[in-house]
């Protein structure tokens, strides 16, 4: 045996060489690795990226002295204490130091507390709750977001309101409009199981959690303040992914943020357009059934390759109209059509397990209601989706609304209020696309 | 390099091969109620696992190397696939890997406390098995390891309930596993064997244990509740009928957070051993390593909600995330130590110790990842993604998984009388550790950049990442087989390896390779100090008990 009189272990001045290499190289190393940060995230979209990815440097640098203290130390190591050829030998019997400990036990604490101290004023800074959320045209709006396998949903509750008094949704399917500035607060609620709404350019992140839907169900929150990105032209997309796993399509559930470069260029490009569209519907049935259909949240379980959708919770809607005449003896395709929105627990397709959400003149949900008007619209732009529709497409305008009057007892107005008071108030609509299909 | 690669127990080679009294192979496929069968028979069927879930890992990857669905027929079975990985990863390879072999030994004991249940808790894995892996061919769970509701509740095939009924098996076993082994710390302990004489491997176990059988009762009462809720019409999770679907969340990770721990504490009680030996050097801070493992394992129970950062209510969430960077500071005192332990010895760079290097190189990576993701608003951005997958492979691959193959190469002389090849050895890791690394290390980025895990199709900017991960995991999954390879083969032609070839101080050194069906002959006089290497005093035990083995002799305590 080859013990050591002495109580220290012994280095080498070789070693003292080695760890200055080091300090020196870590040094340059940490400040090179810091140099990374902006290119291993994404763009910074939103005032709460600034300061996550501030927290995010922070972290990189104590993560780099921490990296380049254990590896380098381990590579002094080898190096240096690697025993030699023939050496059979063992090291000095050196059993610790009560100091050092005390040094490696503390230094380690303070720096957590540092970073938890951090942690907590960036994380109160960014989720406080704004004076002024979702603001269009001086209004505070509400903004919700609807997750369902696998599809976004997002409607503006605006403030303003049609002929009849109700108040306009906008339903603007995958895509969250925003503009710079706008203190955005979602409300985001679940159809079904628990999705993740996350906007990685801006940060953020928040499940969506299944409740009882006659309590209102259980809405979570999300914040963030979009900002200007160098060298970005307006409008911005910017990815918004599902990052909880909600079943067989969870990496196809996306949708997008359209960040618009001010308020006027959002109202301009979406919110009064929009408006528009809903206060001036086309006469045309089955015009107005396609823009009807996508005020509803259709798009989150049913496929419709005609407007893009790609949910598959429930059966596909492709060629629905040459489905719809065979599935119940007795029944048309117009009746089999309206009896599935509005009652839709009557059937269910064979392999689909889930019971779609109920439709109708009297349901609790606001955003499922729908009149004997807008089923109309809806049987009618779904008769056209086949190749020889069982629809009675010549006589749309009795069939369907006989239809409703069968199977639910409802009298359709076909001049969708139009008859009376609209004719010479909306006459600008009309000309695209009244007469041609009746 | 191979010189000091040659064990320094040369006496070992005048040993006759008939010498070795090992078991027929035959004996490991029967019940026993030797813990030294019973250690092989985890250790084998938990490595069969490994295999098993890795080819999973290995299609998984296949799938990722283009954005879209191809390989895999659909959405649901690539959830299913990374379903039952992760599951047989956790539940059947890692959590019953470190179980029976070495405890008995180290502590100078003839057996376990509770033999016959030893064998029991063993030989409930089988059964679970089957019931988990049936599961999947019959109508796979979909919903994660983590098993969610209403996903996997409302939306999830009956291989789901299957899945619970096999982790419920598995707990079982764990709780069995874990009192026997508390108990046996505890009571099984030759006279001279103080608490501060017992080496840190006990420890860990000790520790581990201590977690298992108070964590594992939640399991068993949350898998109970999603049992009731699959087959019997409970609501406890659906939330239309008054349940909540957080409930789950705060049960399963109140087990699972601590189960962390019992994956990768007897991996650092290994590397404690492992590092002490092969650089002749007592470990640094004996007291405060044991220590700090009971510290790791209280704290590990405060900081659950971690998991649940994005569907926490918001002002719960800053607690939690203080508890979870507190985890930092026993977790820092270990790494300091064990670099404290090799710094100035005189080490032997053989394939264990080039193990446990590579598991303190890549833990100290998934310790920075974990305190990173402690902070909570840039763990906002990185939930979920690809980030944790890294940092979770980091711990529990770069950690527990290493740690395994560090003990393979430590204490394969012990279990079968044989040394394994070192130069295939030192091969095995240059694959593993660069395999690892390049797999592992881009998942960081491609998380931040915005990619959730999870899924089988993402955008199409990912694909050079991804095909760099495919490709290294490919290169991980080829090591495997240099690994098998070598085992089998030294299995039967490795150079005998004698009593004690590393020349180690612990107990299970101080007799025959392999052991004697009662370990030792009497009660075993352990050398006072576990690591106390350097010492006159070691010396001359050493060569005591050398002699007495060049003897022929089985008594390791005749001194």
């Amino acid at each position: 045996m080859q013990n050591r009189p002495s109580n220290t272990p012994s280095i080498s001045p070789a070693a003292v060489v080695v760890a200055a290499v080091f300090l020196i190289v870590s040094v340059i190393g940490i400040n090179w690795f810091t140099t990374f940060v902006p290119v291993v995230l994404p763009e910074q979209a939103s005032a709460e990226s600034k300061s996550v990815d501030e927290l995010f440097y922070i972290l990189m640098i104590i993560g780099g002295v921490v990296f380049f203290l254990i590896q380098g130390m381990l590579l002094i190591s080898v190096i240096a204490f690697r025993a030699r050829p023939g050496d059979e030998g063992d090291g000095p019997t050196y059993h610790g130091n009560p100091l050092l400990e005390i040094v490696w036990t503390i230094i380690p604490a303070l720096v957590v507390v540092f970073l938890a101290v951090v942690s907590f004023n960036i994380w109160t800074q960014n989720t406080e709750p704004k004076a002024a959320i979702n603001m269009v045209e001086g209004h505070s709006i509400s903004i919700n977001v609807t997750g369902a396998r696998y599809a976004w949903t997002h409607q503006y509750v605006t403030e303003r309101f049609d002929p009849d008094g109700n108040q306009i949704v906008i339903n603007s399917g995958p895509e969250l409009h925003t503009y710079i500035g706008q203190n955005v607060d979602l409300t985001l609620q679940t159809q079904d199981v628990i999705h993740s709404y996350w906007v990685p350019a801006m940060r953020v992140k928040q499940d969506l959690l299944p409740g009882d839907p006659t309590r209102g169900g259980r809405p979570t929150q999300l914040r963030f303040t979009p900002i200007r990105v160098e060298d970005r032209s307006y409008p911005a997309r910017y990815p918004i992914v599902c990052a909880e796993l909600c079943g067989d399509g969870h990496g196809r559930m996306q949708g997008a943020v359209i960040v618009y470069e001010n308020e006027s260029q959002f109202l301009d490009q979406f919110y009064e357009p929009a408006i528009h569209a809903i206060l001036n519907p086309p006469a045309d049935p089955i015009l107005r059934g396609e823009m009807e259909i996508q005020n509803y949240i259709c798009n989150s379980c049913h496929i419709l390759d005609s407007l893009g959708w790609t949910s598959t919770t429930g059966p596909s809607l492709n060629g629905v109209a040459d489905r719809a005449g065979e599935r119940v003896p007795g029944q048309t395709a117009e009746e089999y059509i309206a009896t599935s929105i509005w009652n839709s627990g009557a059937f269910r397709v064979p392999g689909y397990d889930q019971q779609m959400a109920a439709f109708g003149p009297d349901v609790m949900e606001a955003t499922n209601v729908m009149s004997p008007e807008q089923l109309y619209s809806i049987v009618a732009y779904l008769c056209t989706q086949g190749e020889q529709s069982d629809c009675d497409m010549n006589n749309a305008n009795v069939a369907i609304p006989d239809a409703i009057q069968t199977v639910f007892g409802y009298e359709v107005d076909i001049t969708f209020g139009m008859d009376a008071d609209a004719d010479a108030e909306t006459p600008d609509t009309e000309t695209e696309a009244s007469d041609d299909s009746e | 390099m191979a010189t000091i690669a040659v064990p320094l127990g040369a006496q070992g080679e005048q040993v006759e091969a008939e010498a070795l009294r090992r078991p027929a192979l035959s004996e490991y496929l029967r019940w026993s109620v030797d813990h030294k069968i019973i250690g092989v028979q985890y250790g084998v069927s938990a490595f069969l696992f490994f295999i098993i879930g890795g080819a999973m890992a290995m299609l998984i990857r296949l799938e990722l190397w283009t954005p879209e669905l191809d390989l895999i027929v659909s959405g649901a079975a690539y959830n299913s696939l990374f379903t039952i990985h992760g599951t047989i990863m956790i539940f059947l390879f890692i959590i019953p890997m470190w179980a029976a072999f070495g405890v008995p030994l180290q502590l100078g004991a003839k057996d376990m406390a509770f033999p016959w249940l030893n064998a029991f808790a063993f030989w409930l894995i089988p059964p679970a098995a089957v019931v988990v892996l049936l599961g999947y061919f019959v109508s796979p769970a979909e919903a994660g390891w983590t098993s969610y509701p209403p996903l996997s509740t409302l939306f999830s095939g009956d291989g789901q309930t299957l899945w619970a009924l096999g982790a419920h098996l598995l707990g079982i076993s764990s709780i069995m596993g874990s009192i026997n082994f508390i108990v046996t710390i505890f009571n099984m302990r030759p006279p001279e064997m103080t608490i501060w004489r017992m080496p840190l491997l006990c420890w860990a176990v000790l520790a581990t244990s201590i977690i298992a059988v108070m964590a594992t009762p939640f399991l068993a009462g949350a898998l109970t509740l999603l049992l009731l809720d699959r087959v019997a019409g409970t609501t406890f999770f659906d939330a239309a009928s008054g349940g909540d679907v957080l409930l789950w969340q705060n049960i399963f990770w109140f087990y699972s957070h601590p189960a962390v721990y019992i994956m990768v504490l007897p991996g650092m009680g290994v590397l404690s051993e492992v590092l002490s030996v092969h650089s002749r050097k007592p470990v640094f801070g004996y007291r405060m390593v044991g220590l700090s493992s009971m510290g790791i394992a209280f704290v590990g129970f405060t900081v659950w909600a971690h998991h649940m950062f994005t569907s926490l209510q918001p002002e719960l969430r800053i607690p939690f995330m203080i508890t979870t960077m507190i985890i930092a500071v026993p977790t820092g005192i270990k790494m300091f130590s064990w670099i404290g332990t090799i710094w100035g010895g005189k080490i032997r760079l053989n394939s264990a110790m080039l193990f446990a290097l590579g598991f303190l190189s890549l833990f100290v990576i998934g310790g920075i990842s974990g305190v990173m993701l402690a902070a909570l608003p840039f763990d906002i951005h990185v939930h979920d993604t690809y980030f944790v997958v890294s940092h979770f492979h980091f711990v529990l691959f770069g950690g527990s998984v290493f740690a395994v193959y560090a003990a393979l190469y430590h204490w394969f002389p012990k279990v079968t009388g044989r040394m394994l090849n070192e130069r295939l050895g030192q091969i095995h890791f240059v694959f593993t550790y660069f395999g690892f690394l390049f797999t592992f290390f881009p998942m960081h980025v491609v998380g931040m950049l915005g990619m959730p895990r999870r899924v089988a199709v993402y955008v199409e900017g990912f694909q050079a990442w991804n095909q760099l991960i495919s490709f290294s995991a490919f290169v991980l999954g080829f090591s495997t087989f240099i690994v098998i390879y070598n085992v089998i083969k030294s299995y039967y032609h490795g150079p005998i390896a004698g009593a004690n070839p590393w020349r180690a101080l612990t107990l299970e050194w101080q007799t025959t390779s392999p052991p004697p069906p009662m370990n030792f002959d009497d009660d075993p006089i352990p050398f006072e100090d576990p690591y106390g290497y350097g010492t006159e005093a070691s010396a001359a035990y050493l060569a005591v008990v050398d002699e007495a083995f060049s003897n022929g002799s089985t008594r390791a305590s005749e001194h």
